[in-house]
């Protein structure tokens, strides 16, 4: 099974300069652990916050969200895979880089983003097709 | 094996394969509407409606073979009611059809409702395996989970699709009803799927 099939395309940006509290918010209202962080500038590249960097970051560390910039806390450069990628290859990252995203590219464009739930769905949609057409 | 005793009979595997090319039709007609919308290819909203006339055909076949004697009476209701399910869900695929010929769809709405189709498209082939498990020794569990997760990721498509729309703006109410009328249906056979899902696990235990 290729990336394409069980990517998500549902993709929400944030400014680096936005505080920890707009993404908490942001999460919540789309209902998605991620954001992608736009670059500051020409020179500086995409980066990702998660759910997991603002508890581990900010909460679990009694900082206060609304004074910390996203920037402060963003993951970068970002782990990315081609839409025609094996899911064998994303696992494989994933658990290299002990992440629980990775992004999809196509022509210098982000094109959507992978997660390990959609990695496991896939995985069992696969298994479900073994010895069918489907 | 009560499967074997049940289901190795030569009306029993009749009406199975009946059922498989229900199930095909089904599969058939949501490829393409998949490649209506994608293309935008209005054309094609007539071999839609075919199908569903084919389907009906098969059906009423079905329904007289399980009645001339094929499977045991307790085995006839779920049999019946599984068949059911997949016929409504070639209508409203079928009306799915209909309600697009009228529709301008945005570039960003008919990339969603392309993937609805796909995806309910995909959820058709493995209720097809499903199926085909049905008279074997394979577990249906995992076909049964692989559809589940489908519908899940058209349920996400259709939130954010709807929360979407609230924000157009509609010119008049009949171009508004028609574009909501075409999302229901499109987004219910999905559910029909998982229904029909449901109901051969229900089929599969009986024969246990």
């Amino acid at each position: 099974m290729k990336v394409e099939e069980i990517m998500n395309k549902k993709i929400e940006y944030i400014e680096p300069e936005a505080t920890v509290y707009d993404a908490i918010e942001k999460m919540v209202d789309k209902r998605i652990r991620s954001l992608l962080v736009n670059p500051k500038d020409e020179q500086d590249v995409h980066g990702l916050i998660t759910v997991r960097d603002i508890v581990f970051k900010i909460i679990n560390k009694n900082l206060n969200p609304r004074k910390i910039k996203v920037g402060e806390i963003t993951s970068k450069p970002l782990v990315c895979v081609a839409k025609d990628m094996p899911i064998e290859h994303v696992m494989a990252l994933m658990e290299k880089f002990n992440i629980a995203r990775v992004i999809v590219y196509e022509e210098k464009k982000v094109y959507g983003v992978v997660s390990l739930f959609d990695v496991m769905s896939g995985s069992l949609i696969e298994k479900a097709r073994e010895g069918h057409s489907a | 094996m009560l499967k074997e005793l049940f289901l190795g009979g030569k009306k029993e595997m009749e009406v199975i394969d009946k059922m498989k090319k229900h199930m095909g039709f089904l599969c058939l007609a949501c490829t393409t509407l998949k490649a209506a919308i994608e293309n935008r290819d209005k054309e094609l909203i007539s071999s839609v409606s075919d199908l569903e006339r084919e389907g009906d055909i098969v059906r009423r076949d079905i329904f007289s073979s399980i009645y001339e004697g094929a499977f045991l009476p307790f085995l006839r209701p779920n049999i019946c009611r599984f068949v059911e399910i997949v016929d409504n869900a070639l209508d409203v695929t079928k009306d799915a059809a209909i309600e697009y010929t009228d529709l301008e769809l945005d570039e960003e709405t008919k990339d969603d409702c392309a993937r609805i189709a796909d995806i309910s498209a995909k959820m058709c082939e493995m209720l097809l395996a499903a199926i085909e498990t049905l008279s074997g020794r394979a577990d249906l569990r995992e076909k049964s989970l692989a559809i589940r997760i489908y519908e899940k990721r058209v349920d996400e498509i259709e939130f954010d699709l709807i929360k979407r729309l609230r924000t157009k703006e509609i010119k008049n109410f009949w171009e508004g009803k028609a574009l909501s009328d075409f999302i229901r249906d499109l987004t219910s056979i999905s559910d029909l799927i998982e229904d029909a899902s449901d109901y051969l696990q229900i089929i599969n235990i009986s024969l246990r």
